[in-house]
């Protein structure tokens, strides 16, 4: 895992307040009920903010911020450098 | 306001070259349709449904993402004489059994002739909307026909009491009511809202991000500009809630006067907008933003209000359900906003008495009005004895008026139930004071989450089914999230055996994912108790308030005050004040 997907973990684990609950970047989070649509675009500031990156919403849905691998992936697809 | 037959000849009139919707995907993508060119795509959906088979009085469920193709499939069917109807779209957390089961609930109490489908439907689903010989599947053509269908269909002739469409009003899966609306009510409604929000033609153009399956997405920020010719610009709700900051940008560049949104958006904005950036938009454009259906907070607009440096007036409230076709109540355009008074804490939960007191006292409960009524509307406060209630306590909402429904379609099991004396049981409490209505809570169990209704019997009902659970004895309810400005759903369950709770984290982990692929809702917590700790009614039935109150008492963590604790530590929540 990069150091960036690392301290995505970190902050999902903040999130969602359940200290015991062990995430790695393959977890389901979005499907699995932990985090819900509300939450969502906390997840997106923090990937724009690990990845430097400007991602646009309208080419992101839901099932891409599914874990933290899938979310690193959408950051390379469709992130823009910043304005 | 023009008086129109229907809604169709409402649409006809608009100007061809005036723009109607933009569609917004992103700041270097958006489509803007004129209302001639929304026409003519409409009439070809029109022709396609009707070659498909669809005619005058058939129900229509549409099933598309939110898009300028679904707002002409509707506008098609309605052009036909059938009765549309907008579902949410499949959402990838919902498990497709589970999907399928809910859809051919819809679909089979509309009795519907078919479902339409968009081009790009997931294949996995398609098996799922598939619903037997009655309901045939219908993928809505390209959005952009060829050539101009020359065929205009006599819309003069659709009757203004015949139903236009069908809202529903809450629900994802059995207990979905469909609202029956006819094109008179509908027309009435809007051309009250035009009046008291002073709709202006020329210059009002509207901000929405709101779903099209709900009143507030569909009445006011799509019939609406369809019939007093406004133009719309549009996001996705599921775009939106991913970047709330969206809105500011859509704004701030289209110089929308006019929009809707439900109490919780009025603080996820600027809480999700970093605060460095909260100069950069200009809401200057903006003459009213209306907070509508959830309890309407204060402290919620005020947020709103100093972030993005909103005048006085432009923040309004309104009392709305999709049974009245939408609007009941709204506060007065050019007035300072809605007001909001103090009362006695002591006295209003005791004897739910409303003695307003200074807003300094310790004890004294906040409560911000949602306005006055429309034209042609009444409402009563009822005791819970039926009768009409002391005008100075709180008692359930009842309404009649020009808008009202006829009933639930198909349904008159639950129309005889909402109705009283022909006052419809709006379920809601709150009271009235000096001809201002005060929205304090729910007497029926509904949970309202971002504005969306959810039926907890629906949560129960799956939480039930785990072996682990005691059957019958769950309790979901919502609580009162601060920082999100809305309520979140908390779940407490009985195990059938103490065994059970020695790994409770994988057992919650399971009931969290159920409830998931069942209704695409997440939970906020889920506690596990031991047998008997139900708190039951006398007839053995679990007792809602009463296990609530037990639960706060046992979890104070779920209080108010720590859920705020929280916000603050969180680097992206800022709040203001």
């Amino acid at each position: 895992m990069t150091p960036e997907e690392n301290k995505m973990i970190d902050y999902i684990a903040q999130l969602i307040r359940k200290p015991g609950m062990s995430i790695d970047e393959n977890t389901p989070l979005v499907s699995s009920g932990l985090i819900d649509s509300m939450a969502l675009v906390d997840l997106l500031l923090k990937l724009e903010e690990l990845t430097n990156r400007r991602i646009p919403a309208g080419k992101v849905q839901a099932k891409d911020m599914d874990t933290v691998a899938k979310m690193f992936a959408t950051a390379d697809r469709v992130g823009k450098p910043r304005r | 306001m023009q008086k129109f037959p229907n809604l169709v000849v409402a649409l006809d009139a608009a100007p061809a070259d005036l723009p109607f919707v933009t569609f917004w995907m992103d700041d270097d993508e958006r489509e803007t349709v004129t209302f001639g060119e929304f026409r003519r795509r409409a009439r070809a959906q029109a022709m396609a449904l009707h070659e498909e088979g669809v005619n005058s009085g058939d129900r229509l469920v549409i099933l598309m993402p939110q898009s300028i193709a679904a707002m002409t499939t509707f506008a098609g069917g309605m052009m036909l004489g059938a009765v549309p109807a907008f579902l949410a779209y499949p959402n990838f957390k919902v498990e497709p059994a589970k999907y399928r089961s809910g859809l051919a609930g819809v679909t089979a109490n509309l009795q519907a002739k078919a479902v339409v489908i968009d081009q790009e439907f997931p294949e996995e689903m398609l098996a799922c909307v598939a619903l037997g010989p009655a309901t045939k599947v219908i993928k809505a053509s390209p959005s952009n026909p060829a050539q101009d269908p020359d065929q205009r269909r006599e819309s003069a002739n659709i009757d203004p009491g015949s139903v236009a469409f069908i809202q529903h009003s809450a629900g994802t899966t059995g207990l979905q009511k469909g609202v029956a609306l006819t094109h008179a009510a509908v027309l009435r409604q809007i051309g009250h809202l035009a009046q008291a929000l002073r709709i202006n033609p020329g210059q009002d153009r509207i901000y929405s991000w709101l779903p099209l399956y709900h009143d507030m997405g569909l009445i006011a920020c799509f019939i609406l500009p369809m019939v007093c010719h406004l133009p719309v610009v549009m996001q996705s709700p599921v775009n939106w809630v991913m970047q709330p900051e969206s809105l500011l940008q859509v704004i701030s560049q289209t110089k929308c006067t006019l929009g809707w949104m439900p109490n919780f958006a009025f603080q996820f904005v600027p809480r999700r907008t970093p605060r460095m950036r909260w100069a950069d938009y200009d809401l200057s454009s903006l003459r009213l933003l209306i907070n509508c259906s959830e309890p309407v907070r204060a402290s919620s607009i005020q947020e709103f209000q100093t972030a993005f440096r909103i005048s006085d007036g432009v923040l309004q409230s309104s009392y709305a359900m999709a049974e009245n076709v939408f609007a009941v109540t709204q506060t007065e355009a050019g007035r300072n906003g809605p007001g909001t008074i103090w009362l006695d804490g002591q006295q209003f939960r005791a004897a739910r008495r409303v003695v307003p007191v200074a807003a300094n006292l310790p004890d004294a409960l906040p409560c911000t009005s949602s306005g006055r009524l429309l034209p042609n509307q009444q409402l009563r406060i009822l005791s819970d004895s039926g009768e009409i209630a002391n005008p100075d306590s709180v008692g359930e909402i009842v309404i009649r008026g020009d808008c009202l429904f006829d009933g639930y379609y198909n349904r008159p099991d639950l129309t005889a139930q909402s109705f009283v004396d022909g006052w419809f049981r709006t379920g809601d409490l709150g009271f009235v004071l000096d001809g201002e209505l005060y929205v304090t809570g729910r007497k029926k169990d509904l949970l309202i989450v971002g504005g969306e209704n959810i039926y907890p019997q629906d949560i129960e009902e799956i939480v039930s089914a785990h072996p682990a659970i005691h059957d019958g004895r769950v309790i979901a309810m919502g609580v009162y999230n601060p920082d999100l400005g809305t309520q979140d759903i908390v779940v407490v369950a009985e195990v059938e055996g103490e065994d059970w709770l020695s790994d409770a984290a994988d057992l919650e982990r399971k009931i969290r994912a159920s409830i998931v692929a069942a209704l695409g809702v997440a939970v906020r917590a889920i506690f596990l108790k031991p047998p008997r700790w139900i708190v039951k009614s006398t007839a053995g039935k679990a007792a809602r308030s009463a296990t609530r109150e037990k639960l706060m008492r046992e979890h104070p963590e779920l209080q108010a005050e720590d859920w705020q604790e929280h916000a603050a530590a969180d680097p992206l929540i800022r709040p203001t004040g």
